[in-house]
């Protein structure tokens, strides 16, 4: 039998979700135009030293505590987590685009399947960053799914984001996203369950390029 | 540690870190406490970099660094640079505490290693946490391991430049930011970006390509952010 929550994420990691996520690269259009990343190679590489490591040490353990307290209805530790984000989330652009996703997918689900820990969450007056509403959305899947759902999002949007930064087509862009996400998914539950001490990551060349990108005279994307 | 000839330049108490064996080594803990006052004005620096040596325990050289900066008062911290070496494990804990109306420069360069002798990125492990409050508020949580073992948490390092320096800098003041003379900064040389925090103060970042340039940037800063916080810059006592 096919589990009740199929559906909902179905619909809800679809690209045709209108989270407005199309709309940033995170840092990866001036890492671009840098020359930093310049090839569908270099845009791998990128992916799987940079990127699916920091969702493995950061994103995905808080998106999994995250998950704890939503299926708990835990609101304040919600709220606490959130409010970390704008910490930990030194660039302003990449504070601004997680936050921006995220109040736009809160709205979004507000509208299409809400529920009382939604609510409360909207009234909150919360930064909404976009993996603590993702831990939201997805709190009824289990917590390696959802994770699972979260991290094939930042993949697939760095990938297609790549596509309108460089000489990329489809079906190498689907390509790399499909080996970086089979190279996450071995390793996704025990990244679930990361100790919040031992969250972090390294890595000032993306924060620069966000910061850099902030002040950009010419640019596609928001970030 | 020594704290070595402490003198007033242009209205700060500056105070140089000295620790007086060649470096430090494994088991080693280096705990800095500096409580600045309301209305007081400090400058911390080190004389000389800050060497850690191979680790033949296994166990890591552990320095906590509290800033405990009081209403009004200026604190400025400006090290020379942490220069891990073939097989050192080291751990730096940072914590800052800006009260109402404190103004803090913090400062912090992470070199590869021993460059000149040929020796990058042989450390074994760096662990690094900071933390920030700014009249109470969290605004800086960074956590991070490197480790040469792991490749990919070295990527940010070996990416744009083959052996970068890090440098970073948190601004704590109310004053407008110089944007354009930071932003300026950048070169073939120097991969920079500033941002504000999210309530209040100011973060810079920056790679290197190499020491040069790291110290020229670190010098330049210096003296852009002493000009926009409106103060005269203390010399540092050493040439």
């Amino acid at each position: 039998m096919l589990p009740d929550w199929l559906p909902w994420l179905l619909q809800v990691n679809d690209s045709a979700f209108p989270s407005g996520a199309y709309a940033h690269s995170l840092g990866l259009e001036e890492l671009v135009q840098n020359g930093v990343v310049n090839s569908p190679d270099t845009l791998e590489t990128f992916l799987h030293q940079q990127i699916i490591p920091a969702l493995l040490t950061f994103d995905i353990p808080m998106l999994g505590a995250a998950h704890r307290c939503s299926a708990e209805g835990n609101l304040k530790g919600l709220l606490a987590l959130d409010q970390d984000l704008e910490a930990w989330k030194l660039p302003a652009e990449l504070r601004s685009a997680s936050r921006q996703i995220g109040s736009r997918r809160l709205t979004l689900i507000r509208q299409l399947d809400n529920s009382p820990l939604s609510t409360d969450y909207g009234q909150a007056d919360a930064p909404c960053h976009h993996l603590i509403v993702c831990a939201l959305e997805l709190h009824t899947l289990p917590v390696a799914a959802a994770a699972c759902a979260y991290a094939q999002q930042t993949i697939a949007g760095y990938a297609t984001a790549a596509m309108k930064l460089m000489r990329l087509g489809q079906e190498r862009c689907q390509a790399i996203i499909r080996r970086a996400v089979v190279t996450l998914f071995t390793r996704i539950e025990q990244a679930c369950q990361l100790p919040l001490d031992q969250v972090g990551w390294f890595n000032p060349l993306l924060e620069i390029a966000s910061m850099r990108h902030a002040r950009a005279a010419e640019r596609l994307f928001i970030s | 540690m020594h704290l070595s000839k402490p003198h007033e330049d242009a209205g700060c108490l500056v105070v140089n870190l000295v620790n007086p064996t060649a470096g430090l080594f494994d088991g080693d803990e280096v705990e800095i406490i500096a409580r600045v006052l309301p209305g007081a004005q400090l400058v911390l620096t080190t004389p000389s970099a800050s060497r850690i040596y191979h680790s033949r325990t296994g166990r890591p050289a552990i320095v906590t660094q509290q800033i405990l900066a009081g209403p009004g008062c200026f604190v400025e911290f400006y090290p020379e640079p942490i220069i891990p070496q073939a097989g050192a494990i080291y751990d730096q804990r940072t914590f800052i505490n800006a009260a109402h109306g404190a103004e803090v420069m913090f400062f912090e360069w992470l070199a590869p290693g021993r460059v000149a002798s040929g020796e990058a990125f042989q450390y074994r492990q760096l662990r690094w946490q900071t933390e920030l409050f700014a009249d109470e508020t969290l605004i800086v949580r960074e956590r991070y391991s490197i480790s040469p073992s792991h490749p990919e948490s070295l990527a940010s390092l070996t990416t744009k430049f083959a052996c970068s320096h890090y440098l970073g800098a948190f601004i704590i003041s109310d004053k407008p930011f110089p944007e354009d003379e930071v932003s300026a900064l950048n070169d073939e040389t120097t991969y920079l970006g500033w941002s504000p925090l999210h309530q209040g103060g100011w973060i810079v970042k920056a790679l290197c390509a190499d020491s040069l340039s790291t110290r020229k940037l670190l010098s330049k800063l210096r003296g852009i952010f002493h000009t926009a916080l409106r103060r005269e810059m203390p010399g540092l006592g050493r040439f």
